[in-house]
């Protein structure tokens, strides 16, 4: 069962830099949010208090699990550690030949880091995510540096272990066709002190396609949001 | 082979300047070359030898082993707090800066001639290096793996081996390269100045009977000892990395 969240007048400050203001939302245990909004206007702020990385300055913020699993836009891998290491060193009695089998990494664990190419070492950073038995699981521009195909594959990993363990699932993106293909509910934010001007919910069944003409025709009205910023 | 061959030449080289010279200035300051391999020759297989030898490599390798084990360990802490560090950095240069020579009036009240003195001075001369080195190992830490283990909230003797650990090694590998070499240079210094034995005390000796070749050929046997540590230490720091896996 997937974490449940909620802020409530929720502000973040770096001294005098304000960066979220009067965040006020509530997730629901197994949603899938992704989070759109322009670089620097504190999506990444959000998550690390998801995380628990920050404190909010104000407000009220609750998660209701603290098993959270959170892939990193670049893998944060332990150069010197092997795949199975790296993910050992998350939680130890991890079942790691099933996760790199949910992953397709199957045979890659005694790898480096270093021997694995970029989207194999992003299916590792999720696996680590996974090896936790996430009930929220947090992605920051997972995919941003990933070729289209390796992106289409690995967000159809991600969802499939999302509809087999429901966890719960915020992700942080600027491509808005990613966020139509992974989310029930998008948040638009502003540009910092960032608020949130537009929750659109995502009318498309469970199982999409990243092509079909529904989401295409989501893509226009979201650009079209996004454009009135 | 061509490199050996290139060295080899060097060598002979060498060689035949050190014989040129050697005619024309006193054989008490410089030997000649057949004289003095001659001697190292005999040093080789001569169990004294061996044995003043063994005496330095083992203060050698103590000396090292105790800048490895208190340099890294201060290291640490003062890398994990930067007020410790504000603080404790100008004792650590000031200690730095102290030449051998005056470890000396130190070590010879403290505990007259004998294996303390070389193996002490040897060990301030070095601890700074590797303190500091420890130091820039700690700082170079790579910020976003620490986050990563805070996210998943990795219990700090884990993440110690993992992350520290790991990072720290290259440094530690440098730590072992530098100082290995002077290691031996201080501790023929000291054992010169005031070790009871040793290759050191053997050049002393050597120097009181005015036997320039023989002081020579124990430099000679001292350097061939301290090549050939260097360089089986630094094979093994090779082999290292491979097992700790490619960084």
């Amino acid at each position: 069962m997937g974490a449940s969240i909620s802020l409530a007048g929720v502000y973040k400050e770096f001294g005098p830099l304000k960066v979220l203001e009067d965040w006020n939302v509530v997730i629901a245990p197994a949603e899938r949010i992704a989070v759109l909004g322009l670089s620097g206007s504190g999506k990444t702020t959000f998550l690390r208090l998801l995380a628990g990385i920050e404190a909010p300055t104000r407000g009220e913020l609750k998660v209701s699990s603290q098993d959270v699993g959170f892939v990193f836009q670049e893998p944060r891998l332990i150069p010197w550690r092997t795949v199975r290491q790296n993910l050992l060193f998350v939680n130890e009695q991890a079942d790691i030949e099933q996760l790199l089998s949910h992953l397709h990494l199957q045979g890659f664990a005694d790898y480096y880091p270093t021997q694995l190419s970029g989207g194999m070492r992003q299916r590792v950073n999720l696996a680590r995510a996974l090896a936790v038995s996430p009930e929220l699981l947090i992605m920051d521009e997972a995919f941003a540096s990933l070729d289209l195909k390796v992106k289409v594959d690995i967000m159809n990993d991600v969802l499939g272990l999302w509809r087999k363990h429901r966890f719960t699932m915020v992700t942080v993106t600027h491509d808005l066709k990613e966020a139509l293909y992974l989310a029930d509910r998008i948040l638009m934010i502003s540009s910092r002190p960032s608020r949130i001007v537009h929750e659109f919910p995502v009318s498309l069944p469970e199982k999409r396609s990243f092509a079909s003409p529904e989401l295409m025709r989501l893509e226009g009205e979201l650009l079209k949001l996004v454009c009135q910023q | 082979m061509k490199g050996l061959l290139r060295a080899l030449t060097g060598i002979l080289v060498f060689l035949v300047c050190w014989q040129i010279i050697s005619f024309f200035i006193s054989k008490v300051i410089i030997p000649l070359p057949s004289e003095t391999l001659g001697l190292l020759g005999q040093h080789l297989i001569d169990p004294r030898m061996l044995g003043a030898a063994l005496q330095t490599a083992w203060k050698v390798g103590l000396a090292l082993a105790l800048v490895l084990l208190l340099g890294i360990i201060a290291g640490l802490f003062l890398g994990l707090s930067a007020a410790c560090y504000d603080m404790f950095r100008p004792i650590i240069m000031f200690i730095q800066a102290v030449p051998v020579v005056s470890w000396l009036t130190l070590v010879i009240f403290a505990w007259g001639v004998g294996w303390r003195g070389p193996v002490f001075i040897t060990f301030v001369s070095l601890l700074p290096t590797a303190i500091l080195t420890t130091v820039s190992g700690m700082r170079n830490l790579d910020k976003d793996l620490l986050e990563m283990a805070r996210v998943y909230r990795v219990s700090f003797k884990t993440v110690f081996y993992n992350i520290y650990w790991g990072s720290l090694l290259p440094f530690i590998a440098a730590i072992i390269d530098v100082t290995i070499g002077q290691a031996w240079k201080v501790v023929l210094v000291s054992e010169y100045l005031a070790g009871g034995s040793g290759l050191g005390v053997e050049i002393f000796n050597a120097r009181l009977v005015v036997d320039s070749a023989g002081a020579w050929s124990v430099t000679l046997m001292a350097c061939l000892l301290g090549i050939a540590t260097e360089r089986l230490v630094k094979y093994f720091l090779r082999r290292m990395p491979k097992r700790w896996g490619p960084v």
